[in-house]
């Protein structure tokens, strides 16, 4: 079965399929998903994770890791309200300084973990603590609400079902696909990622290849703060804190290579897409909202086993 | 002189690697740099392509030195190389690898187009039949190496490294290959060639540099002057490295391993050997002729898919090494000492003990440091490891002394069969001899070993049969008489039978 | 085949942090530090109430760093401990008040539920060959939300009184039998390490897998039963928590843990990249962190800049190990650059 084994190689698939499948599926048993507003809150909900799933990706792309993703979410949530509110820095300069603060807080990392060569896990995870610790002795867990009202409008406002929200991830997504597929730097990153070795050898830094995934993972994280504070209308220091989890399934269950050097934008896409799927079909099936907990662990497991399973089947371990 | 090496220096820890080396290197010539495997000769490229960095000593681009800090600067200095190792991106198509130092790029953006004309032109120039936009972790074997090539001409570097290029090619793409060396060589670039095969550097080389236990035993000698037995003798040095072991007593009438007809998932066809008490059965082949894979298998690290494994006149499927170890009393010390024989960040106690952990263990499943210490100690001196202490870290141990460690474990495990892969490599001469005198020893006392090497005096001088392995098939057997001349001869003979049988096998 | 004079991997002793039994007397000598400078500066520090609390919360801390410290030995993590550790509150808050089991059958229940948990964590890095941390960041989320959709996240209110007076126990006045349970755990850890196969045979495992399996070690096992220790270990740590509060919390454990797990064994001075463990540096270590906790309580700062000061030790600890072994690996390879 030629078709079924091309299939199988084009890693996110099974993914179009089962949004599909699952999408009719919801469309035939509760009324209520294919309603103008239910579309509206599912794309909405679909910014944030969309950009905090490429945040992991990068990372992962270049053969590391960043645990760190949703700390420097949050102190750059809360910078970019703080700044706003107690400070009055205007929005449009606001945005650019908080994406620069996420930039920094990824350069930290990126410096970190290239320069000592330590396992970039613990390199993250501490700075993960340092970067909420910060946040939260500035704020004492108390959140900016007081946001300017062209950027609560961004972050509420819509087209039919289009909410405006959405072209933030969009212009992203198109980006990093040009830079992954087109770009001398992104080439780089996922060379590195996928032979380190032998990207030395060609006369690549690899030094300055995984800073820079750290650099743009940072900066990542930021953008997806910023729509974060967008869509709450107010800046919560606790952003940030559930996004551990969604950051390693987007990708991985997009078919990222867990080792390095392949990463999927599009199979990332259609993972946040299958996920926001799951939790508004909860929430209109009333279901548990516990089982979306479960179901995310289930679906990295599943992921795992059915990239493993691929790579036996098509000989391309 | 386009590129010369004054008397280089680099030691690792345990060994020293290069001692004193030099090699000078002129436009328009095909240098073969030879030596066995140990010699220092891939240290030699990785210091001319800016991988590591020499203690001391200089190198020298057109009579400036130079300080490559990395491959960047090296690659920079107009100085390409084919490693060893496999240096090529999975994901990454066969294109864009080739072309992986300077892509191509149209208003910033990565020119496909370009890289598949590019790299066409270099890969025709080997072997039309890849793909340059196939992905390269769909390609076999050989057409990576293909590729490797190509990225290396496509430089078109002044200098060009080759490091066993041919090693898994065909004799119709060495043959490409060498006709474009030549032609290359009339444009002026100056190429370094390492191979293990003496008529590739015959055919193609002008002169040649020889390297031994780190040290130089030849340099730039022309070609024109030398023979192969020469060659040879410089390679591996005196040949009364040739220790007569003491006579062995092995019982011809006890066999003890057995194969029957066996064949692989790796590839082996047809195997039968036999191992009897007390023996060194020695399994001689090239790089890449199958025997250490055999060993794998044997021990469970393969699938035996036809043909029978007897011990002690059983059939058995061993699964892993724990089971070859507790049930069958097999043991097999690794060719790579620090992958798979040791555990460098352990000490010498643990690391010997290893094996006997289980039946050391006490009261309560106790193991007490100081019984440990007891059972270990008389393998410590019966080797003379040199060790300051047993708490010794293993990898601050010489080359030597590791590998006597690796060996001691077996022996204090009381193996009865042990399988050693290439012992010898990378181990002072006077260290040599010891191990070859205790692996006599060892199968006096009854231990029966078979023993793979492709460093020919090593196996005239240890082994007391040779089975001959080429292309994971045996192919002859040689009853060793400890002559030099006569064995070696013996055993090449076995091996150009089969070559020109198939002259398009795999070298 | 290739030549053996490659670039030598790392030659690392196992040190802990800041240098062998004299690094365990330093990192003793900061948790002293600290020790002095919080009570100069608030004398209810050393009140025996607070030496209590700091005892028994110290005891949580230590077996949860065992937890992780068990199967960073194996050159693997376990990111879901904090999981297993609910899961297991959970469980022993179902089979003591829904079922009426005795505490020692509903406490011993918990325990192998961890240690059930833990070996599924183990029983799929083994079959799959995929590494630790995403095996277990998956588990953690899917023990979680099982635990979560069973229990309905109602906490156990009605345990047998008992549990609470031994969580609130006192010997000596300030000592915590929680602290004497952990501490003799610590033991047990030291002789499966010290003095036994098993632990000779795990450590060789996480040094250097295929060598430990080329000379005849189970590899796969050993990594299956660390995962089940430490699925036990962090079981053990919830039940802890169950005695001190009383109760069977849904809040307990989870993510929470995460960071202490590390903090203990790191600064402890276990490699993360497997083969070696500090039993009793990751106790100094868990100290540490515990001592900071109280103090900055203490001192009312409050637990908002805790975060920073955890994150910066664990920064600062890595850092200097990193330093001590690139300038141990030189003078003994001699390289001048």
């Amino acid at each position: 079965m030629p078709f079924l084994r091309r299939l199988l190689i084009v890693e996110w698939s099974g993914l179009a399929v089962a949004i599909v499948l699952g999408s009719v599926l919801l469309a035939v048993l509760t009324p209520n998903f294919m309603t103008e507003y239910n579309i509206y809150v599912m794309l909405r909900s679909f910014c944030v994770g969309l950009l905090v799933g490429f945040a992991q990706m990068v990372t992962l792309g270049v053969g590391q890791m960043n645990i760190s993703v949703g700390a420097i979410g949050g102190l750059v949530a809360i910078s970019f309200g703080g700044m706003m509110e107690a400070l009055g820095v205007p929005l449009v300069l606001a945005v650019p300084l908080a994406i620069a603060i996420g930039a920094l807080c990824g350069l930290i990392n990126g410096v970190l973990t290239a320069r000592t060569g330590i396992n970039g896990f613990i390199i993250t995870l501490a700075t993960a603590s340092a970067f909420t610790g910060i946040n939260l002795g500035i704020t004492e867990a108390i959140p900016f609400y007081n946001m300017p009202a062209a950027l609560v409008a961004f972050g509420d406002e819509r087209f039919f079902a289009f909410p405006y929200l959405l072209i933030a991830p969009i212009i992203v997504t198109a980006l990093l696909m040009l830079f992954f597929a087109r770009t001398v730097p992104g080439r780089q990153l996922l060379a590195v990622g996928g032979n380190p070795h032998a990207a030395d050898l060609s006369g690549i830094s690899r030094e300055r290849t995984i800073v820079l995934a750290h650099v743009l993972s940072g900066g990542l994280a930021a953008i997806a703060a910023v729509l974060a504070v967008a869509q709450l209308g107010s800046a919560q220091p606790s952003i940030g804190a559930d996004w551990l989890l969604l950051s390693f399934a987007a990708p991985i269950i997009g078919g990222a290579a867990l080792t390095g050097g392949y990463v999927s934008v599009v199979g990332t896409t259609l993972a946040v897409i299958l996920i926001a799927l799951i939790e508004n079909g909860m929430v209109l099936a009333n279901v548990d909202p516990y089982w979306v907990q479960f179901l995310l662990g289930a679906l990295i497991l599943a992921a795992v086993w059915l990239n493993r399973w691929r790579a036996v089947k098509t000989g391309t371990d | 002189m386009v590129l010369t090496i004054e008397s280089v220096s680099k030691a690792f820890p345990g060994v020293q690697a290069l001692d004193g080396v030099s090699l000078d290197l002129k436009p328009g010539e095909i240098h073969a740099l030879m030596g066995e495997n140990g010699a220092g000769k891939s240290t030699l490229i990785k210091i001319i392509t800016g991988l590591h960095q020499p203690d001391s000593g200089r190198v020298l681009l057109n009579g400036e030195p130079v300080h490559f800090a990395s491959p960047r600067d090296a690659i920079g200095a107009g100085i390409s190389a084919v490693h060893q190792e496999r240096n090529l991106i999975p994901r990454f198509s066969v294109g864009e690898n080739i072309l992986l130092e300077r892509p191509p790029t149209r208003g910033g953006m990565i020119d496909y187009d370009t890289i598949n004309r590019d790299a066409r032109k270099w890969l025709d120039m080997l072997d039309r039949g890849i793909d340059t936009r196939a992905e390269v972790r769909t390609l076999s074997v050989a057409q990576m190496q293909i590729v490797e090539i190509a990225k290396a001409l496509s430089l078109e570097a002044k200098i060009l490294l080759m490091d066993e290029p041919t090693a898994s090619i065909t004799e119709h793409e060495t043959a490409a290959l060498f006709t474009l060396l030549k032609r290359l060589r009339e444009n002026g670039v100056a190429i370094i060639f390492v191979s293990h095969k003496l008529e590739e550097v015959f055919a193609i080389a002008d002169r040649v540099t020889v390297l031994r236990d780190g040290k130089n035993a030849a340099v730039g000698e022309p070609m024109t002057t030398m023979t192969r037995d020469k060659l040879v003798s410089l390679m591996i040095g005196r040949k009364e490295r040739i220790a007569v072991l003491g006579e062995r007593n092995a019982d011809m009438a006890d066999v003890v391993l057995e194969a029957r007809d066996l064949s692989t998932s790796d590839g082996h066809r047809n195997i039968d050997l036999a191992l009897h008490r007390g023996e060194i059965l020695g399994l001689y082949g090239l790089v890449g002729a199958g025997r250490s894979e055999l060993a794998r298998a044997i021990l469970g690290g393969a699938e035996i898919t036809s043909g029978e494994l007897r011990l002690h006149d059983k059939p058995v499927r061993i699964r892993d090494m724990h089971e070859a170890l507790s049930k069958y009393r097999l043991g097999y010390i690794s060719e790579d000492r620090k992958a798979e024989g040791l555990i460098l960040m352990h000490s010498v106690r643990e690391n010997i003990a290893i094996t006997i952990w289980r039946k050391l263990a006490g009261f309560l499943g106790l193991i007490s440091g100081a019984r440990e210490s007891r059972a270990v100690e008389p393998f410590v001196e019966k080797l003379e490891i040199r060790t300051p202490s047993l708490a010794q870290t293993v990898g601050n141990l010489s080359g030597g002394n590791q590998q006597k460690v690796s060996i001691a474990k077996w022996l204090a495990a009381n193996a009865e069969i042990l399988i050693v892969d290439e012992p010898t490599v990378g181990i002072d001469i006077k260290t040599k001899t010891d191990i070859h005198e205790l692996l006599g020893e060892i199968a006096r006392d009854g231990v029966s070993i078979i023993l793979i090497s492709s460093d020919m005096p090593e196996m005239v001088a240890v082994a007391d049969r040779i089975l001959v392995m080429h292309g994971f098939r045996i192919v002859g057997e040689v009853a060793n008489d400890h002559q030099y001349e006569t064995a070696s001869k013996a055993i090449m003979a076995c091996i150009h039978a089969v070559e020109d049988d198939e002259p398009t096998s795999a070298g | 085949m290739s030549e053996t004079t490659g670039p030598a991997s790392p030659v690392r002793n196992r040190r802990p942090f800041l240098g062998g039994a004299s690094g365990q007397v330093g990192l003793l000598a900061i948790v002293a530090i600290f020790w002095f400078i919080f009570s100069t500066l608030a004398p209810g520090f050393l009140s025996s109430f607070n030496l209590y609390a700091l005892g028994r919360s110290l005891a949580v801390d230590i077996v949860i760093g065992f937890s992780q410290m068990v199967v960073l030995a194996t050159g693997g993590m376990n990111l879901a401990v904090g999981s297993i550790g609910v899961c297991a509150v959970m469980a022993a808050g179902f089979l003591l008040q829904d079922l009426g089991l005795p505490i020692s059958v509903g406490f011993a229940g918990a325990l192998l539920l961890g240690g059930a948990l833990g070996w599924l964590n183990g029983f799929a890095i083994v079959k799959t060959g995929v590494n630790a941390f995403i095996i277990t960041l998956a588990s953690a989320s899917l023990f979680l939300g099982a635990m979560l959709i069973l229990t309905k996240a109602v906490p156990y209110n009605g345990l047998p009184p008992e549990i609470g007076a031994f969580g609130r126990a006192r010997l000596f006045g300030i000592v915590s039998p929680l602290l004497i349970i952990a501490i003799a755990i610590g033991a047990a850890l030291v002789v499966l390490y010290r003095f036994t196969a098993l632990g000779r045979q795990i450590l060789a495992a996480g040094a250097n897998p295929r060598a430990a399996a080329m000379s005849g070690v189970p590899v796969d096992r050993v990594i299956v039963i660390s995962h089940v220790l430490s699925g036990m270990l962090a079981a053990a740590a919830g039940l802890m928590v169950v005695t001190r509060l009383g109760a069977a919390m849904p809040a307990t454990g989870g993510e929470e843990w995460l960071l202490p797990s590390f903090l203990g064994p790191v600064l402890g001075g276990t490699l993360l990249s497997g083969g070696s463990v500090a039993v009793i540096g990751t106790m100094i270590g868990a100290a540490l962190v515990t001592t900071i906790r109280s103090g900055l309580l203490v001192l009312q700062i409050g637990n908002f800049w805790l975060q920073l000061f955890l994150g910066l030790i664990l920064l600062f600890a890595v850092l200097v190990d990193r330093y001590r072994s690139v300038y141990a690996e030189r003078r003994s390879v001699g390289v001048k650059s």
